[in-house]
C-alpha cells in the first residue's frame, strides 16, 4: 500500500497499534453525566481550521484544557496540530497563527486524533459554539480513524444567555463574554488560549449557576436546552 | 502532551519570585497548577479550614485580607493583594491555617498549588525559597498597620507624628523684607494673630525670625528704636527642614535647639512655618517642654517628673506608628539630656564647675545607651575617662571623683535607671580611669581573651561620649579602631563567643522555648546583631557605635551585600518594636520599672508577629552564619 491509495481511501487503514488504541478507548467506562460539576472532570476544547465551511475546510489544531472539580488543571491540558497535505491560505495563517512549516510538519493525522481522545477520556465536552468544534472533530475522526465520534457536549453559546438573560440579546460572539467578565487573553485564535479562555468562562458559569442551585451537569444542559428554545422563537 | 501556554508562562514569569527562578522549576510549578475562580465577594481562605492546603498566585483580580484586630469592632480589611502576588506564604511555610480571611474584592482567577508541591518546590529552587521566607519588609509594611489599628484608641484623635511636614503646614507663612520698620512687623502680627514673622529676600529665601517672644527680650526691654529695620532685631539662627521631613524630626530639632518654630525650606525657599503649637496637636506631652524642662532642671524631684514624661512621650509615639529607629534615637536623644544634667547638677553641687578636673572628665555612657538603642528599661552602663591635672596622679584624681560619680549613679537610678547589678558603673573604681589606664585595659582584654574579657568588650566597646571633655573618647575611640583590626585572634574570639549564643528557632522552623514557654527578646533576639555589627565594626575600623551605623559602614569593606544588610537591620528593627511593645504594654499594666523584663510567649503573638519574628531570628541565624565563613568557625 502506497501513501497515494492511503491519502485517497475512504477508510482510513490502520495498524494493529492503533486501532487496539481506538478500541481501548471505546471501551472505557461511560461517565455518569449527571453528577455534580464541582467533583468531576469536564475536558474544554477549540479548535482552528483552514476556514469557516464546515464541509470542506480542515482541521488544524485542537486546544483544551481539563476542568477538574472546578479547578482548571494547567498541566491536564493538550495542544496538537495535524500534519496538512498543502498549508492554508494566507489569510487564514495570519489568523490562528500557524505557519506554513508548522502545518506541514505536523502529526499525522490519525496519531493526533487517537491522543486527542486518549486525553479526553470519556469526560464531557464544553465549547463555545458547539456546532462548529463538534463538525470539524467529528469530520476528522471519520477521516482519520474511520471512527463514528459520538460525545456529550455542553455549549456555553447557549448556558452563558441562559444565566444572564439582561446580556443575551446584546453578546453574541465568545470575545463579547470574555471581555464582559474581564477574561484577559493575550493570543486570540490559538486553539489552547482559546480553549483557556473558554474553561474561564466555564467557571464563570459554574459560580453563577451555583447561586442559582443549579450545581449538576444535568442542571446546565437544561439552561442550554431552553436557551436554545429561546433563541428559536424570538 | 500536556501542553502549557506561553502566554501562561510569559504571566508567571514576569513577576516575583518566578522572574528569578530557573525555567525547569517554573513549568514544574505550572504542571502541577489549578486555576481557581472566586466570585466577588467569595471566600478564598480562612481560618476555620484548618492548615492551609494551597499556594495562591493572583492570576487577576483582587483578594483582601481582612483580621479582627483586638479591639476593634468590626473586621478590617488589612491587606491588599493584586495580580502577581503570592499568598498565604506564613500559613503554609509553618503549616498552620491562615490568621486572616481572604476574600476574593472583585472576579478573581488565581493559580493554585497544593501544599504538598509547595514544599517540593521549596526545596528545589532557591530564589523560591529566598522568596517565601525572606519578605520580612513586606510583612513588617503589615505588621505595623497593625500595631496602629491596635493603638487607635488612644491616638486616633490625633494626627500622625510620622506624617511629613508638608501634610502639617496650615497656611502659606506670613513674610516682610528685612527691611520692614519693626513698628510695622508688630503691627501685622498683631492684626493677623500670629505668633511669629519671617523675612525673606526677592527670591524667597528665609534671612531671620521674630516671635511674639523675642518681643520682650529683643525690642521691649532693651527700647528699640521702632522706626529701624526689623532684620536688626530679628535671630539669624533658623531651624531649617524640607517639606519631606517628618513631624517626629520637626519636634526633636525644636527639644535639641529649644526654638518653637521650625522653617519649611524647598530648593532655598521658605514654603511654611510648623510651630510647637502645631505639633502639639500631634502630640499630648510637648518634646520641646520636656527638653527644656530637663536642660533648666535644679531638683532631682524635677528630673524625676521629666523622666516619666519621657516614657509617657515613647507610649503615645508607638502608639503613632513612630518607626522603632526614630523612637530608640528619641528616647536615646532624651535620656542623654536627661544623664547630662544630672551630672552637670552634681558637678556644680560638689564645686567641681570652673576645675581643671572638671575640664578633664568624659562621662561615658556604655552597651546599648552608648549604642543609642536604649529602650524603657535600660539599667546603667557608665564609665568615666578623666585627664590627669597636672600636680596630681591618678589616684587623687579618682578618689575626688568617685563620690561624685556614686551620687550622680545614684541620683539616675532615682530617675529610673536602675543601678548595674554586674557594677558597671562610673562609681566603681574599676571603671573611672584616665585615658592611659582605659587603654592598658582595653590592651589587656584585646591580647588576654579570656571569657570575662570578652564579656567587658562587649559592653565597654560600645562608649561614647556623654557629658564633658568629649576628645578623651574620641582619642579612646580612635585608638581602639586601629588596635582592634588588627588583632585577628582577638576578632575571632569574639566571634566565637558570640555564637554561642544561638537564635532559638527548632528544626522544624519552630521557637525552641525554655520551660517557662518564653523567648528572651534581648538575649535571644537582638545580642546577635549587635554582636555580629560589633565585630564587623572593629574589623573594618568603623568607629560608629550603633549597630545600624555599624552594619552599613562595614559593609564595604566586609564585602556583604546591601539586601543582606537591610534584611538584617529590619529584622533587628522589628525584634526592638516588639521589645518596645512590650515594656509599653507591661508598664501600662502598672508594673514598676524594675519588673521590666524581655521575655515573651511567642504563643501569645498574632499569626502575623509570630511569623515576623521567625523570620527575624532566621535573619539572625544568617548572619552568624556569615560571622562564622568569616572566622572560619
Amino acid at each position: 500500500m502506497n501513501w497515494l491509495t492511503r491519502w485517497f481511501d475512504r477508510r482510513p487503514q490502520l495498524s494493529l497499534a492503533q486501532q487496539e488504541r481506538l478500541t481501548i478507548w471505546q471501551e472505557l467506562p461511560r461517565v455518569v453525566l449527571n453528577s455534580p460539576v464541582v467533583e468531576s472532570r469536564y475536558v474544554v476544547v477549540d479548535v482552528e481550521t483552514s476556514g469557516l465551511n464546515l464541509l470542506e475546510d480542515k482541521l488544524i489544531s485542537i486546544g483544551a484544557v481539563a476542568v477538574v472539580n472546578g479547578k482548571i488543571a494547567l498541566g491536564d491540558s493538550f495542544y496538537v496540530v495535524l500534519q496538512q497535505r498543502a498549508a492554508s491560505e494566507k489569510g487564514n495563517i495570519l489568523l490562528h497563527g500557524i505557519g506554513t512549516a508548522e502545518q506541514l510538519e505536523g502529526a499525522l493525522p490519525a496519531e493526533a486524533s487517537l491522543a486527542f481522545l486518549e486525553y479526553l477520556g470519556k469526560s464531557p465536552l464544553i465549547a463555545f459554539h458547539v456546532t462548529f468544534d463538534e463538525t470539524m472533530i467529528r469530520r476528522a475522526m471519520g477521516t482519520y480513524l474511520g471512527y463514528s465520534f459520538k460525545h456529550s457536549w455542553l455549549d456555553l453559546a447557549y448556558v452563558m444567555p441562559g444565566l444572564n438573560p439582561p446580556l443575551a440579546r446584546r453578546y453574541r460572539a465568545l470575545d463579547d463574554w470574555i471581555g464582559h467578565f474581564g477574561i484577559r487573553i493575550d493570543v486570540r485564535h490559538n486553539a489552547l488560549a482559546d480553549a483557556l479562555a473558554t474553561a474561564q468562562l466555564f467557571q464563570v458559569a459554574i459560580s453563577q449557576a451555583a447561586q442559582k442551585n443549579v450545581t449538576h451537569f444535568a442542571g446546565l444542559r437544561d439552561l442550554e436546552k431552553a436557551q436554545r428554545w429561546v433563541n428559536s422563537v424570538s | 502532551m500536556s501542553a502549557i501556554h506561553p502566554s501562561e508562562l510569559a504571566f508567571i514569569s514576569r513577576h516575583a519570585p518566578f522572574d528569578h527562578m530557573e525555567l525547569v522549576h517554573v513549568l514544574w510549578m505550572l504542571e502541577r497548577m489549578h486555576l481557581g475562580y472566586y466570585a466577588e465577594g467569595e471566600v478564598i481562605v480562612t481560618p476555620e479550614q484548618g492548615a492551609v492546603d494551597r499556594f495562591l498566585v493572583i492570576k487577576q483580580g483582587m483578594v483582601h485580607g481582612e483580621q479582627n484586630v483586638a479591639h476593634a469592632s468590626e473586621a478590617d480589611t488589612w491587606l491588599e493583594l493584586a495580580e502577581g502576588e503570592c499568598f498565604p506564604l506564613g500559613a503554609l511555610l509553618a503549616k498552620r491555617p491562615v490568621a486572616s480571611t481572604y476574600r476574593a474584592g472583585s472576579d478573581t482567577f488565581c493559580y493554585e498549588l497544593a501544599a504538598a508541591d509547595f514544599s517540593v518546590l521549596i526545596g528545589l529552587s532557591g530564589p523560591f525559597r529566598d522568596f517565601c521566607t525572606r519578605r520580612i519588609a513586606n510583612l513588617l509594611e503589615h505588621s505595623k498597620q497593625v500595631i496602629q489599628a491596635q493603638y487607635s484608641n488612644s491616638s486616633v484623635e490625633q494626627q500622625s507624628l510620622a506624617s511629613p511636614l508638608s501634610a502639617i503646614i496650615r497656611r502659606t507663612p506670613v513674610t516682610c523684607s528685612p527691611q520692614t520698620t519693626v513698628r510695622t512687623v508688630l503691627e501685622v502680627m498683631h492684626e493677623q494673630r500670629i505668633g511669629s514673622m519671617v523675612a525673606v529676600d526677592g527670591d524667597g529665601r528665609p534671612l531671620g525670625i521674630l516671635t511674639l517672644h523675642d518681643v520682650l527680650e529683643r525690642i521691649a526691654l532693651p527700647q528699640t528704636d521702632l522706626t529701624q529695620a526689623v532684620i536688626n532685631v530679628m535671630s539669624a539662627h533658623l531651624s531649617i527642614l524640607p517639606p519631606q521631613a517628618l513631624a517626629h524630626e520637626a519636634a526633636l530639632l525644636m527639644a535639641k535647639q529649644g526654638f518653637r518654630h521650625v522653617l519649611v525650606v524647598e530648593n532655598e525657599r521658605l514654603v511654611g512655618l510648623v510651630s510647637e503649637k502645631d505639633l502639639f496637636a500631634l502630640q499630648r506631652v510637648g518634646l520641646r517642654q520636656i527638653g527644656s524642662t530637663i536642660r533648666y532642671a535644679e531638683t532631682t524631684e524635677v528630673l524625676q517628673q521629666a523622666a516619666a514624661d519621657i516614657r509617657k512621650m515613647a507610649h503615645n509615639m508607638m502608639a503613632q506608628g513612630v518607626a522603632p529607629e526614630q523612637l530608640t534615637q528619641f528616647i536615646s536623644a532624651f535620656n542623654d539630656l536627661l544623664t547630662a544634667r544630672v551630672v552637670e547638677l552634681e558637678c556644680k553641687a560638689s564645686g567641681l564647675l570652673g576645675t581643671a578636673l572638671h575640664d578633664g572628665l568624659c562621662w561615658m555612657a556604655l552597651g546599648s545607651e552608648g549604642r543609642f538603642e536604649q529602650t524603657l528599661n535600660t539599667d546603667q552602663d557608665n564609665a568615666i575617662i578623666f585627664a590627669v591635672p597636672e600636680g596630681m596622679d591618678e589616684e587623687q584624681v579618682r578618689t575626688q571623683l568617685l563620690p561624685l560619680a556614686k551620687r550622680i549613679n545614684d541620683t539616675l537610678a532615682l530617675c529610673g535607671f536602675p543601678l548595674c547589678k554586674g557594677g558597671i558603673m562610673a562609681s566603681n573604681p574599676k571603671w573611672c580611669l584616665s585615658l592611659e589606664e582605659w587603654k592598658h585595659t582595653f590592651s589587656g582584654w584585646i591580647s588576654g581573651g579570656s571569657p570575662e574579657a570578652l564579656l567587658h568588650a562587649s559592653i565597654f566597646f560600645d562608649f561614647r561620649a556623654l557629658y564633658g571633655a568629649p576628645h578623651l573618647a574620641e582619642d579612646l575611640r580612635l585608638w581602639l579602631a586601629r588596635v582592634a583590626s588588627d588583632s585577628n585572634l582577638f576578632l575571632h574570639l569574639m566571634a566565637e563567643n558570640a555564637l554561642r549564643n544561638r537564635p532559638p528557632l527548632g528544626l522544624v522552623r519552630d521557637f525552641v522555648v525554655g520551660k517557662e514557654n518564653t523567648l528572651d527578646l534581648k538575649v535571644n533576639g537582638i545580642t546577635p546583631f549587635v554582636d555580629a555589627a560589633r565585630i564587623f565594626s572593629l574589623a573594618a575600623g568603623v568607629t560608629q557605635t550603633n549597630t545600624i551605623q555599624r552594619l552599613r559602614l562595614s559593609a564595604a569593606k566586609m564585602n556583604l551585600h546591601a539586601s543582606e544588610i537591610d534584611a538584617w537591620i529590619d529584622a533587628l528593627l522589628f525584634i526592638q518594636v516588639l521589645r518596645l511593645r512590650h515594656h509599653d504594654e507591661a508598664s501600662t499594666r502598672g508594673l514598676c520599672e524594675d519588673a521590666l523584663d524581655n521575655r515573651i510567649d511567642p504563643e501569645k503573638l498574632n499569626e502575623l508577629d509570630r511569623r515576623i519574628l521567625k523570620e527575624a531570628f532566621r535573619q539572625a541565624r544568617k548572619l552568624q552564619a556569615r560571622l562564622a565563613l568569616e572566622y572560619h568557625l
